[in-house]
Protein backbone atom coordinates (compact mmCIF):
# COMPACT_ATOMS: atom_id res chain seq x y z
CA UNK A 1 0.00 0.00 0.00
CA UNK A 2 2.99 2.08 0.36
CA UNK A 3 3.43 1.97 -3.33
CA UNK A 4 -0.13 2.96 -3.96
CA UNK A 5 0.39 5.72 -1.59
CA UNK A 6 3.46 6.79 -3.28
CA UNK A 7 1.71 6.52 -6.64
CA UNK A 8 -0.95 8.65 -5.47
CA UNK A 9 1.47 11.30 -4.41
CA UNK A 10 3.96 11.08 -7.32
CA UNK A 11 1.87 10.24 -10.40
CA UNK A 12 2.24 13.65 -12.05
CA UNK A 13 6.00 13.51 -11.57
CA UNK A 14 6.25 9.97 -12.97
CA UNK A 15 4.29 10.95 -16.00
CA UNK A 16 6.57 13.84 -16.64
CA UNK A 17 9.62 11.56 -16.41
CA UNK A 18 8.04 8.96 -18.69
CA UNK A 19 7.21 11.61 -21.22
CA UNK A 20 10.72 12.93 -21.08
CA UNK A 21 12.17 9.42 -21.53
CA UNK A 22 9.88 8.62 -24.42
CA UNK A 23 10.76 11.89 -26.08
CA UNK A 24 14.41 11.06 -25.60
CA UNK A 25 13.89 7.59 -27.07
CA UNK A 26 11.95 9.02 -29.94
CA UNK A 27 14.67 11.51 -30.66
CA UNK A 28 17.25 8.72 -30.39
CA UNK A 29 15.25 6.66 -32.89
CA UNK A 30 15.23 9.43 -35.44
CA UNK A 31 18.80 10.47 -34.79
CA UNK A 32 20.63 7.47 -36.45
CA UNK A 33 18.64 8.01 -39.63
CA UNK A 34 21.01 8.45 -42.57
CA UNK A 35 21.13 11.82 -44.32
CA UNK A 36 18.95 12.36 -47.34
CA UNK A 37 20.55 11.03 -50.55
CA UNK A 38 22.85 8.53 -48.85
CA UNK A 39 20.60 5.62 -49.83
CA UNK A 40 20.91 6.54 -53.49
CA UNK A 41 24.69 6.69 -53.21
CA UNK A 42 24.70 3.32 -51.47
CA UNK A 43 22.68 1.72 -54.24
CA UNK A 44 24.92 3.25 -56.89
CA UNK A 45 27.95 1.80 -55.12
CA UNK A 46 26.25 -1.60 -54.77
CA UNK A 47 25.56 -1.63 -58.47
CA UNK A 48 29.21 -1.02 -59.22
CA UNK A 49 30.30 -3.59 -56.65
CA UNK A 50 28.08 -6.26 -58.16
CA UNK A 51 29.17 -5.54 -61.73
CA UNK A 52 30.62 -8.78 -63.08
CA UNK A 53 33.68 -7.34 -64.82
CA UNK A 54 34.27 -3.91 -63.31
CA UNK A 55 34.06 -4.78 -59.62
CA UNK A 56 37.47 -6.41 -59.25
CA UNK A 57 39.43 -4.04 -61.44
CA UNK A 58 39.77 -1.16 -58.99
CA UNK A 59 40.03 -2.44 -55.40
CA UNK A 60 41.58 0.77 -53.99
CA UNK A 61 38.98 3.10 -55.47
CA UNK A 62 36.25 0.69 -54.35
CA UNK A 63 37.50 0.75 -50.77
CA UNK A 64 37.69 4.54 -50.73
CA UNK A 65 34.20 4.85 -52.16
CA UNK A 66 32.88 2.34 -49.65
CA UNK A 67 34.45 4.31 -46.77
CA UNK A 68 32.97 7.56 -48.08
CA UNK A 69 29.52 5.98 -48.35
CA UNK A 70 29.75 4.63 -44.82
CA UNK A 71 30.61 8.14 -43.61
CA UNK A 72 27.71 9.57 -45.62
CA UNK A 73 25.33 7.07 -44.03
CA UNK A 74 26.30 8.07 -40.50
CA UNK A 75 23.86 10.21 -38.59
CA UNK A 76 24.59 13.92 -38.56
CA UNK A 77 21.82 14.87 -36.16
CA UNK A 78 20.39 18.16 -37.24
CA UNK A 79 23.42 19.21 -39.22
CA UNK A 80 21.80 18.95 -42.64
CA UNK A 81 24.68 20.76 -44.32
CA UNK A 82 27.18 18.17 -43.05
CA UNK A 83 24.92 15.39 -44.30
CA UNK A 84 24.71 16.98 -47.72
CA UNK A 85 28.45 17.47 -47.80
CA UNK A 86 29.12 13.84 -46.94
CA UNK A 87 26.62 12.56 -49.48
CA UNK A 88 28.19 14.78 -52.15
CA UNK A 89 31.66 13.49 -51.31
CA UNK A 90 30.53 9.86 -51.34
CA UNK A 91 28.68 10.32 -54.61
CA UNK A 92 31.73 11.81 -56.29
CA UNK A 93 33.91 9.01 -54.95
CA UNK A 94 31.56 6.40 -56.40
CA UNK A 95 31.59 8.26 -59.72
CA UNK A 96 35.39 8.36 -59.68
CA UNK A 97 35.48 4.61 -59.02
CA UNK A 98 33.09 4.04 -61.91
CA UNK A 99 35.21 6.13 -64.28
CA UNK A 100 38.43 4.43 -63.18
CA UNK A 101 36.81 1.04 -63.66
CA UNK A 102 35.84 2.04 -67.19
CA UNK A 103 39.40 3.16 -67.86
CA UNK A 104 40.84 -0.07 -66.50
CA UNK A 105 38.34 -2.09 -68.48
CA UNK A 106 39.34 -0.28 -71.67
CA UNK A 107 43.00 -0.90 -70.89
CA UNK A 108 42.34 -4.58 -70.34
CA UNK A 109 40.46 -4.84 -73.61
CA UNK A 110 43.31 -3.03 -75.31
CA UNK A 111 45.61 -5.99 -74.91
CA UNK A 112 43.01 -8.13 -76.64
CA UNK A 113 42.42 -5.50 -79.32
CA UNK A 114 46.15 -5.21 -79.82
CA UNK A 115 46.37 -8.94 -80.32
CA UNK A 116 43.48 -8.82 -82.75
CA UNK A 117 45.08 -5.98 -84.68
CA UNK A 118 48.47 -7.68 -84.69
CA UNK A 119 46.84 -10.90 -85.83
CA UNK A 120 45.09 -9.00 -88.61
CA UNK A 121 48.38 -7.41 -89.62
CA UNK A 122 50.09 -10.77 -89.52
CA UNK A 123 47.33 -12.34 -91.59
CA UNK A 124 47.60 -9.53 -94.10
CA UNK A 125 51.35 -9.97 -94.38
CA UNK A 126 51.09 -13.74 -94.57
CA UNK A 127 48.52 -13.43 -97.28
CA UNK A 128 50.68 -10.96 -99.15
CA UNK A 129 53.72 -13.17 -98.77
CA UNK A 130 51.74 -16.21 -99.92
CA UNK A 131 50.50 -14.36 -102.92
CA UNK A 132 53.99 -13.11 -103.74
CA UNK A 133 55.34 -16.62 -103.37
CA UNK A 134 52.55 -18.06 -105.49
CA UNK A 135 53.13 -15.45 -108.16
CA UNK A 136 56.85 -16.03 -108.02
CA UNK A 137 56.44 -19.78 -108.36
CA UNK A 138 53.95 -19.27 -111.15
CA UNK A 139 56.40 -17.02 -112.92
CA UNK A 140 59.15 -19.53 -112.23
CA UNK A 141 57.17 -22.40 -113.64
CA UNK A 142 56.26 -20.28 -116.62
CA UNK A 143 59.91 -19.55 -117.18
CA UNK A 144 60.72 -23.23 -116.76
CA UNK A 145 58.04 -24.40 -119.09
CA UNK A 146 59.05 -21.74 -121.59
CA UNK A 147 62.62 -22.88 -121.27
CA UNK A 148 61.59 -26.51 -121.58
CA UNK A 149 59.45 -25.84 -124.62
CA UNK A 150 62.21 -23.72 -126.09
CA UNK A 151 64.63 -26.55 -125.48
CA UNK A 152 62.31 -29.12 -126.96
CA UNK A 153 61.60 -26.79 -129.86
CA UNK A 154 65.28 -26.38 -130.35
CA UNK A 155 65.83 -30.10 -130.12
CA UNK A 156 62.99 -30.66 -132.56
CA UNK A 157 64.41 -28.00 -134.82
CA UNK A 158 67.83 -29.56 -134.61
CA UNK A 159 66.40 -33.01 -135.33
CA UNK A 160 64.31 -31.60 -138.10
CA UNK A 161 67.14 -29.75 -139.73
CA UNK A 162 69.32 -32.83 -139.38
CA UNK A 163 66.64 -34.90 -140.99
CA UNK A 164 66.16 -32.33 -143.71
CA UNK A 165 69.86 -32.23 -144.30
CA UNK A 166 69.81 -36.01 -144.74
CA UNK A 167 67.03 -35.72 -147.24
CA UNK A 168 68.79 -32.90 -149.00
CA UNK A 169 71.89 -35.02 -149.10
CA UNK A 170 69.82 -37.85 -150.48
CA UNK A 171 68.51 -35.56 -153.20
CA UNK A 172 72.04 -34.46 -153.95
CA UNK A 173 70.67 -30.95 -154.06
CA UNK A 174 72.77 -27.87 -153.90
CA UNK A 175 71.98 -25.09 -151.50
CA UNK A 176 71.92 -21.76 -153.27
CA UNK A 177 70.48 -18.32 -152.60
CA UNK A 178 67.31 -19.29 -154.43
CA UNK A 179 66.90 -22.47 -152.40
CA UNK A 180 67.86 -26.05 -152.91
CA UNK A 181 68.66 -26.72 -156.51
CA UNK A 182 68.22 -30.25 -157.73
CA UNK A 183 69.50 -30.91 -161.19
CA UNK A 184 67.82 -33.66 -163.13
CA UNK A 185 70.30 -34.71 -165.73
CA UNK A 186 69.54 -35.30 -169.37
CA UNK A 187 69.72 -39.02 -168.80
CA UNK A 188 66.10 -38.76 -167.71
CA UNK A 189 65.02 -37.69 -171.12
CA UNK A 190 65.68 -39.05 -174.53
CA UNK A 191 67.06 -36.50 -176.96
CA UNK A 192 64.30 -34.36 -178.38
CA UNK A 193 61.76 -36.00 -176.08
CA UNK A 194 60.04 -34.63 -173.08
CA UNK A 195 58.84 -37.89 -171.60
CA UNK A 196 60.61 -39.07 -168.52
CA UNK A 197 62.59 -42.20 -168.92
CA UNK A 198 61.64 -44.89 -166.53
CA UNK A 199 64.26 -45.64 -163.90
CA UNK A 200 65.33 -42.07 -163.52
CA UNK A 201 62.46 -41.58 -161.26
CA UNK A 202 64.31 -42.56 -158.11
CA UNK A 203 65.54 -39.02 -157.76
CA UNK A 204 62.05 -37.68 -158.39
CA UNK A 205 60.62 -40.10 -155.83
CA UNK A 206 63.00 -38.71 -153.26
CA UNK A 207 61.80 -35.25 -154.25
CA UNK A 208 58.20 -36.32 -153.74
CA UNK A 209 59.08 -37.64 -150.29
CA UNK A 210 60.81 -34.41 -149.46
CA UNK A 211 57.94 -32.24 -150.65
CA UNK A 212 55.46 -34.34 -148.70
CA UNK A 213 57.62 -33.93 -145.63
CA UNK A 214 57.92 -30.18 -146.04
CA UNK A 215 54.58 -28.94 -147.28
CA UNK A 216 55.64 -25.31 -146.90
CA UNK A 217 58.25 -25.65 -149.60
CA UNK A 218 57.25 -24.63 -153.08
CA UNK A 219 59.10 -25.57 -156.17
CA UNK A 220 60.20 -23.91 -159.39
CA UNK A 221 60.82 -26.35 -162.21
CA UNK A 222 63.05 -24.97 -164.96
CA UNK A 223 63.71 -26.76 -168.16
CA UNK A 224 66.96 -26.15 -170.08
CA UNK A 225 68.36 -27.36 -173.41
CA UNK A 226 71.58 -27.24 -175.38
CA UNK A 227 71.89 -25.09 -178.45
CA UNK A 228 71.02 -27.82 -180.93
CA UNK A 229 67.96 -26.76 -182.86
CA UNK A 230 66.12 -23.51 -183.06
CA UNK A 231 65.60 -21.25 -180.04
CA UNK A 232 61.89 -21.60 -180.36
CA UNK A 233 62.02 -25.35 -180.50
CA UNK A 234 64.37 -25.49 -177.56
CA UNK A 235 62.12 -23.19 -175.58
CA UNK A 236 59.16 -25.42 -176.28
CA UNK A 237 61.14 -28.54 -175.50
CA UNK A 238 62.41 -27.15 -172.22
CA UNK A 239 58.89 -26.14 -171.28
CA UNK A 240 57.62 -29.60 -172.06
CA UNK A 241 60.33 -31.23 -170.02
CA UNK A 242 59.58 -28.97 -167.09
CA UNK A 243 55.87 -29.71 -167.49
CA UNK A 244 56.61 -33.37 -167.60
CA UNK A 245 58.45 -33.22 -164.27
CA UNK A 246 55.60 -31.21 -162.83
CA UNK A 247 53.00 -33.70 -163.97
CA UNK A 248 55.05 -36.53 -162.50
CA UNK A 249 55.07 -34.72 -159.18
CA UNK A 250 51.35 -33.92 -159.26
CA UNK A 251 50.59 -37.52 -160.10
CA UNK A 252 52.48 -38.44 -156.97
CA UNK A 253 50.34 -36.24 -154.81
CA UNK A 254 52.06 -32.85 -154.80
CA UNK A 255 49.60 -30.03 -155.30
CA UNK A 256 50.15 -28.20 -158.54
CA UNK A 257 49.90 -24.79 -156.85
CA UNK A 258 53.23 -25.53 -155.23
CA UNK A 259 54.82 -26.23 -158.56
CA UNK A 260 55.72 -23.77 -161.26
CA UNK A 261 57.14 -25.10 -164.52
CA UNK A 262 59.11 -22.82 -166.88
CA UNK A 263 60.88 -23.48 -170.13
CA UNK A 264 64.09 -21.47 -170.41
CA UNK A 265 65.33 -23.07 -173.59
CA UNK A 266 69.06 -22.68 -174.28
CA UNK A 267 69.39 -19.31 -172.53
CA UNK A 268 71.09 -20.54 -169.38
CA UNK A 269 73.76 -23.07 -170.21
CA UNK A 270 75.93 -24.39 -167.43
CA UNK A 271 78.70 -25.28 -169.85
CA UNK A 272 79.85 -24.34 -173.41
CA UNK A 273 77.96 -26.25 -176.04
CA UNK A 274 81.27 -27.25 -177.69
CA UNK A 275 81.42 -30.89 -176.75
CA UNK A 276 78.88 -33.65 -176.37
CA UNK A 277 79.47 -33.92 -172.66
CA UNK A 278 79.11 -30.18 -172.25
CA UNK A 279 75.91 -30.18 -174.23
CA UNK A 280 74.67 -33.05 -172.12
CA UNK A 281 75.25 -30.95 -169.00
CA UNK A 282 73.19 -28.18 -170.50
CA UNK A 283 70.27 -30.47 -171.22
CA UNK A 284 68.70 -30.60 -167.82
CA UNK A 285 65.79 -29.78 -165.62
CA UNK A 286 66.53 -27.86 -162.44
CA UNK A 287 64.16 -28.24 -159.61
CA UNK A 288 64.52 -25.34 -157.22
CA UNK A 289 63.06 -26.06 -153.81
CA UNK A 290 62.41 -22.56 -152.58
CA UNK A 291 63.26 -21.55 -149.05
CA UNK A 292 60.17 -21.12 -146.91
CA UNK A 293 59.62 -17.45 -146.08
CA UNK A 294 59.72 -18.04 -142.31
CA UNK A 295 63.09 -19.77 -142.00
CA UNK A 296 65.30 -18.59 -144.80
CA UNK A 297 68.48 -19.98 -143.27
CA UNK A 298 67.26 -23.48 -142.44
CA UNK A 299 68.30 -24.98 -145.72
CA UNK A 300 71.71 -23.43 -145.78
CA UNK A 301 72.70 -24.82 -142.42
CA UNK B 1 22.61 38.69 9.77
CA UNK B 2 24.37 35.47 9.00
CA UNK B 3 21.81 34.51 6.37
CA UNK B 4 22.23 37.74 4.48
CA UNK B 5 25.95 37.45 4.71
CA UNK B 6 25.75 33.94 3.26
CA UNK B 7 23.58 35.05 0.39
CA UNK B 8 25.93 37.87 -0.38
CA UNK B 9 28.88 35.53 -0.46
CA UNK B 10 27.04 33.16 -2.83
CA UNK B 11 26.11 36.02 -5.05
CA UNK B 12 29.68 37.12 -5.33
CA UNK B 13 30.81 33.64 -6.08
CA UNK B 14 28.20 33.36 -8.77
CA UNK B 15 29.22 36.62 -10.33
CA UNK B 16 32.84 35.59 -10.26
CA UNK B 17 32.08 32.27 -11.83
CA UNK B 18 29.96 33.92 -14.47
CA UNK B 19 32.66 36.41 -15.18
CA UNK B 20 35.24 33.67 -15.40
CA UNK B 21 33.01 31.75 -17.74
CA UNK B 22 32.46 34.79 -19.85
CA UNK B 23 36.16 35.47 -19.99
CA UNK B 24 36.79 31.90 -21.02
CA UNK B 25 34.14 32.10 -23.70
CA UNK B 26 35.47 35.36 -25.02
CA UNK B 27 38.99 33.95 -25.00
CA UNK B 28 37.76 30.94 -26.91
CA UNK B 29 36.17 33.06 -29.60
CA UNK B 30 38.72 35.81 -29.65
CA UNK B 31 41.44 34.23 -31.95
CA UNK B 32 40.57 34.12 -35.71
CA UNK B 33 40.01 30.40 -36.58
CA UNK B 34 42.61 28.73 -38.81
CA UNK B 35 41.88 28.64 -42.52
CA UNK B 36 41.80 25.10 -44.05
CA UNK B 37 44.98 25.74 -45.99
CA UNK B 38 45.77 22.10 -46.71
CA UNK B 39 42.31 21.39 -48.11
CA UNK B 40 42.44 24.51 -50.30
CA UNK B 41 45.86 23.51 -51.55
CA UNK B 42 44.64 20.03 -52.42
CA UNK B 43 41.76 21.49 -54.39
CA UNK B 44 44.07 23.82 -56.29
CA UNK B 45 46.41 20.94 -57.17
CA UNK B 46 43.57 18.64 -58.22
CA UNK B 47 42.17 21.34 -60.51
CA UNK B 48 45.59 21.93 -62.07
CA UNK B 49 46.01 18.19 -62.65
CA UNK B 50 42.59 18.01 -64.31
CA UNK B 51 43.45 20.97 -66.54
CA UNK B 52 46.67 19.24 -67.51
CA UNK B 53 44.67 16.12 -68.44
CA UNK B 54 42.60 18.27 -70.83
CA UNK B 55 39.51 17.80 -68.69
CA UNK B 56 38.18 21.00 -70.26
CA UNK B 57 37.69 18.96 -73.45
CA UNK B 58 36.23 15.77 -72.01
CA UNK B 59 34.73 16.69 -68.60
CA UNK B 60 34.14 20.42 -68.80
CA UNK B 61 31.14 20.45 -66.42
CA UNK B 62 33.02 18.66 -63.63
CA UNK B 63 36.05 20.89 -64.01
CA UNK B 64 33.81 23.94 -63.87
CA UNK B 65 32.09 22.65 -60.70
CA UNK B 66 35.46 22.10 -59.06
CA UNK B 67 36.59 25.67 -59.86
CA UNK B 68 33.27 27.07 -58.62
CA UNK B 69 33.53 25.20 -55.32
CA UNK B 70 37.09 26.38 -54.76
CA UNK B 71 35.96 29.97 -55.32
CA UNK B 72 33.13 29.51 -52.78
CA UNK B 73 35.61 27.98 -50.32
CA UNK B 74 37.83 31.03 -50.62
CA UNK B 75 34.84 33.30 -50.06
CA UNK B 76 33.97 31.27 -46.94
CA UNK B 77 37.52 31.79 -45.66
CA UNK B 78 37.06 35.55 -46.04
CA UNK B 79 33.82 35.24 -44.07
CA UNK B 80 35.77 33.20 -41.51
CA UNK B 81 33.38 30.26 -41.93
CA UNK B 82 36.21 27.78 -41.86
CA UNK B 83 34.02 24.70 -41.53
CA UNK B 84 32.18 25.57 -44.72
CA UNK B 85 35.45 26.52 -46.37
CA UNK B 86 36.98 23.16 -45.66
CA UNK B 87 33.94 21.27 -46.88
CA UNK B 88 33.83 23.27 -50.10
CA UNK B 89 37.55 22.77 -50.61
CA UNK B 90 37.16 19.02 -50.20
CA UNK B 91 34.21 18.96 -52.58
CA UNK B 92 36.28 20.93 -55.08
CA UNK B 93 39.11 18.39 -54.81
CA UNK B 94 36.90 15.35 -55.29
CA UNK B 95 35.09 16.98 -58.22
CA UNK B 96 38.38 17.87 -59.93
CA UNK B 97 39.50 14.27 -59.48
CA UNK B 98 36.27 13.08 -61.01
CA UNK B 99 36.94 15.38 -63.98
CA UNK B 100 40.35 13.73 -64.39
CA UNK B 101 38.94 10.22 -64.03
CA UNK B 102 36.21 10.81 -66.60
CA UNK B 103 38.71 12.38 -68.99
CA UNK B 104 40.96 9.36 -68.69
CA UNK B 105 38.06 6.99 -69.26
CA UNK B 106 36.95 8.89 -72.36
CA UNK B 107 40.46 8.85 -73.78
CA UNK B 108 40.91 5.14 -73.03
CA UNK B 109 37.68 4.24 -74.78
CA UNK B 110 38.63 6.43 -77.76
CA UNK B 111 41.97 4.65 -78.08
CA UNK B 112 40.20 1.29 -78.07
CA UNK B 113 37.78 2.41 -80.74
CA UNK B 114 40.69 3.56 -82.88
CA UNK B 115 42.46 0.24 -82.41
CA UNK B 116 39.49 -1.86 -83.27
CA UNK B 117 38.82 0.35 -86.29
CA UNK B 118 42.36 -0.29 -87.46
CA UNK B 119 41.98 -4.03 -87.00
CA UNK B 120 38.65 -4.08 -88.77
CA UNK B 121 40.01 -1.99 -91.62
CA UNK B 122 42.83 -4.49 -92.04
CA UNK B 123 40.50 -7.44 -91.98
CA UNK B 124 38.19 -5.78 -94.46
CA UNK B 125 41.14 -4.91 -96.68
CA UNK B 126 42.28 -8.51 -96.57
CA UNK B 127 38.87 -9.84 -97.47
CA UNK B 128 38.78 -7.50 -100.42
CA UNK B 129 42.26 -8.60 -101.43
CA UNK B 130 41.08 -12.19 -101.01
CA UNK B 131 38.11 -11.56 -103.30
CA UNK B 132 40.40 -10.12 -105.91
CA UNK B 133 42.48 -13.25 -106.08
Amino acid sequence: MNILNMNHVRVPRMLAVAAAVSIAVASCATAPQSPEGSAEVRSKLSELQSHPTLANKIPVEMREAEAAVVVAEASVGKDVALGEHRVYMADQMVEIATARAATRDAEDQRAMLGQKRDQARLDARTREADRARREASMAQSEVESARASAASNEAAAVAKSKEMQQQIDALQAEATDRGLVLTLGDVLFATGKSDLKSGGNKTLDKLVTFLNEYPDRNVDIEGHTDDVGSLEMNQTLSQHRADSVKSYLTKNGIKSVRLEAKGLGETQPVADNDTDSARQQNRRVEVIIKNPPSEPTASTN
Amino acid sequence: MPVLKRINRMCRLFVAATLAGAVLLVAGCAGTPMAPTAALNDAELAIQAAEKDEASLHAAAELDDARQKLKLAEQAVVKEDMVLAERLANESTVTARLASARTEATKAVAINQEMSRTAEALIEEMQRAGDRQ
